[in-house]
């Protein structure tokens, strides 16, 4: 076994590599990887320098290399091995990539304290959705509203936002960033009704610089849909993601069994 | 439908069924699996109502609200007519293939592999449901019995590939899919399904559209069993000896490529002149992407069923000019007689970028767009563009463009001086220039705002490595074996 200390220190330290590598999703950054890789080096090195027998026998296969008694083959494919994977190592750090200009995004932006819908002016912090205000105890009218935007969403919105409200419709991969995936967690789950209503109103071109408003192909969709209408759409992209089970008790029951 | 219609279906299909029984013994086929989860129809009503009904209809007739917005347009379930099946042409589906349909979806249309999103038993719910559309009670009179049986597919060898090329010759499929495979042979126009609406010949380099799937077993099972409904028939009674059919699927399958998506356009440097022709060596060697394309439903005329949805690029320059080539696939070469004229279009930034781009559709009232548009009809006219409402035209200034349409593909290339005065937008190497595309099919009507269009990408004339890049892996290659040596050297003279 510990004729192999050598040989298995490299497997660990390649394991960890493909575990970090392919075993993480979404993938980490290669800064953050650079981290946990030479974190992992340097243990490695001070687990095996911490024991002196271990040590020797850690460093006996490069000493039969540089003494020269390994096989020939051996030998020559060490040391030329070595400034290689060095050579390498160092030609991925300068080879030029000519990737796109990174464009830093922020993905939900502090929405303005008032904007224009329909030429009047809207106060976003008092902004709530009308319908489910007036129908909290109503929900079979609650349903169908939810209905109604079920109808408006798949006339104006799948065709990016998707069938199954997953931000992969069919126009989907045309557009950088990607369209919205209601279902994750990371979209309007975490938003409010109010924040949702701004978006859709103003799209796009209504987004303040730093979310980059050039990049999002978000429709200005008070151009198309009435405030009732952008509101049911509404109500049905939470209910159709599963959002808000509450009112399509139901169906979602249904869906989970 | 009219009464007529249905009386031919109907004699369309006792016909075919006739002469399936003459031909049996051609087909291996096996008895039909049977069906793992028993109907519970009310949950299928459920399910279906909850994520089908949109676009096939409450009632299962393929006119849901979402219909009109989408090509191809839904199924109508209720004449039981599919395309994508494992049982001979003109018969029904098996519930395993209307399994596979809802699981898998169909590739280049709207309708997505709904696996990812309903769990296996709730989609077995709508396999039963679906077939209570049936109108005529076929599937309770003649279900799928015999199934066809697909072997293992052969390797795909260059002399099955060659054999395949022949077939598709003899058998004349380039009839109506193009002597190159594009989808533009002489039968394709016009053509239409069995419920009157325009279908054209699939594209047989863009495999990812392809509904049955791309994988040769996918092919294979399209030309032995036929799409129903559809103007493909089956080639059993023509191709008859299974391997045939196998090296044809092995041809159709090499006709196509993956699409390569970049978010750069890197144009390469060359020493000579840009060639004119866009088939030149120096054109093929360049390196292409692909940009994805959607339908333009921002702004009035809203355009949801645009027919492109991808163009390939490449781009060269030297030292006086830079030339992109738009590169992309149509089956009809419209010149502006009786429909819209076909027309690509190119926009860049007029200022260089100070960090916003103009806005993605023909800029804005601050950003304006320089557009290069080139129309089959009218070769090349160039617009400012502050907003798709105000549009300019301007002298083409140094701008060129040549090509043209040749063998169901258009290859276009737009040409332009490095160094230009004020009012131009700055191309030179090392800067990355905001691109976009456009495309117009003027057979399906585009024009003006109807049209397929991408969002930003960039153009960026790579400039040659310097030489610091190679010298530095050089260097520290080089002070490791040194380093090696003086050790070898230092441990080699020491008595060990």
């Amino acid at each position: 076994m510990r004729r192999h200390t050598l040989y298995i220190a490299i497997m660990l330290w390649l394991a960890i590599l493909a575990g970090l590598k392919f075993g993480v999703r979404p993938p980490m950054p290669a800064s953050v990887l650079m981290i946990y890789m030479t974190l992992s080096t340097i243990a490695i090195i001070l687990f095996a320098a911490a024991d002196e027998a271990r040590f020797q026998a850690f460093l006996a296969p490069l000493r039969a290399v540089f003494e020269g008694r390994a096989p020939k083959a051996v030998q020559l494919l060490v040391l030329a091995g070595i400034p290689l994977l060095a050579g390498w190592g160092a030609w991925l750090r300068t080879a030029p990539s000519w990737d796109a200009p990174f464009e830093p995004r922020v993905v939900h932006p502090e929405p303005p304290s008032t904007f224009n819908f329909h030429g009047k002016r809207i106060d976003t912090a008092s902004l709530k959705n009308p319908l489910r205000a007036a129908h909290e105890k109503d929900p079979a009218q609650l349903e169908k509203l939810t209905a109604e935007g079920k109808t408006i969403y798949y006339q104006n919105c799948f065709f990016c936002h998707g069938d199954a409200l997953a931000g992969d419709g069919h126009f989907a991969n045309a557009f950088s960033p990607i369209p919205a995936n209601f279902r994750d967690v990371g979209t309007i789950s975490m938003l409010q009704e109010s924040f949702v209503f701004w978006r859709v109103s103003t799209g796009g071109p209504g987004l303040p610089r730093a979310a980059t408003p050039w990049l999002s192909a978000m429709p200005v969709w008070q151009n198309f849909l009435t405030e009732d209408e952008i509101w049911k759409a509404i109500l049905y992209i939470y209910a159709g993601s599963g959002s808000t089970p509450r009112t399509w008790d139901e169906e979602t029951k249904h869906e989970k069994h | 439908m009219k009464s007529t219609d249905f009386l031919g279906m109907i004699c369309a299909l006792a016909f075919c069924a006739s002469a399936l029984a003459a031909d049996a013994p051609k087909l291996k086929t096996e008895p039909v699996k049977p069906t793992p989860v028993a109907a519970d129809l009310d949950a299928g009503k459920k399910l279906y109502q909850r994520w089908c009904a949109q676009c096939h209809g409450n009632e299962g007739k393929g006119d849901g609200p979402a219909a009109d917005f989408v090509y191809p347009r839904p199924r109508d379930f209720t004449l039981a007519i599919f395309k994508v099946r494992t049982t001979p042409s003109g018969q029904l589906p098996t519930d395993h293939d209307l399994f596979h349909i809802i699981s898998e979806g169909l590739p280049g249309t709207s309708m997505p592999a709904w696996k990812k999103f309903i769990p296996e038993n709730e989609r077995w719910q709508l396999v039963h449901y679906v077939k209570t559309f049936d109108s005529l009670g076929l599937f309770k009179e003649e279900p799928a019995k015999e199934q066809v049986v697909i072997d293992a597919a052969p390797k795909m060898t260059p002399e099955l590939i060659a054999k395949g090329k022949e077939l598709y010759q003899q058998k004349k499929c380039w009839q109506c899919h193009g002597p190159t495979g594009r989808g533009d042979g002489p039968s394709s126009a016009g053509m239409k399904d069995e419920w009157g609406f325009p279908i054209r010949p699939v594209n047989f380099t863009k495999s990812w559209r392809f509904r049955g799937g791309d994988r040769i077993e996918d092919i294979y099972r399209t030309f032995t069993t036929g799409f129903n409904g559809t103007p493909m028939p089956s080639f059993v009674d023509a191709i008859p000896a299974a391997e045939d059919r196998w090296a044809l699927a092995a041809f159709v399958k090499s006709l196509a490529r993956p699409q390569k998506n970049a978010q750069v356009l890197k144009a390469g440097n060359i020493a000579g002149e840009i060639p004119a022709d866009p088939y030149a060596k120096e054109w093929e060697a360049a390196e292409f992407a692909d940009f994805p394309l959607a339908g333009q439903i921002i702004l009035e005329p809203r355009w949801f069923k645009p027919v492109h949805d991808v163009i390939t690029a490449r781009a060269l320059y030297n030292d006086k000019e830079i030339a992109i080539l738009l590169e992309w696939d149509d089956g009809t070469n419209n010149t502006g007689i009786g429909k819209p004229a076909d027309e690509v279009a190119l926009q860049m930034p007029v200022q260089a970028s100070d960090g916003v781009k103009p806005y993605f559709i023909l800029g804005d009232d601050k950003h304006a767009v320089d557009v290069w548009r080139w129309s089959a009809k009218d070769g090349l006219q160039r617009y400012t563009a502050e907003g798709a409402s105000k549009q300019t035209p301007r002298e083409a200034g140094g701008v060129v463009a040549q090509g043209g349409y040749k063998e169901g593909q258009y290859r276009v290339i737009l040409r332009r001086p490095l160094r230009v005065g004020a009012g131009e937008t700055a191309i030179e190497p090392g800067r990355f220039v905001p691109i976009a595309f456009q495309l117009r099919d003027g057979d399906n009507g585009e024009e003006g705002l109807k049209m397929s269009l991408s969002t930003w990408y960039y153009l960026l004339p790579q400039p040659a490595t310097p030489l610091t890049v190679v010298l530095w892996p050089l260097g520290i290659g080089f002070l490791t074996l040194g380093g090696e040596f003086w050790l070898l050297r230092r441990m080699r003279r020491r008595p060990s």
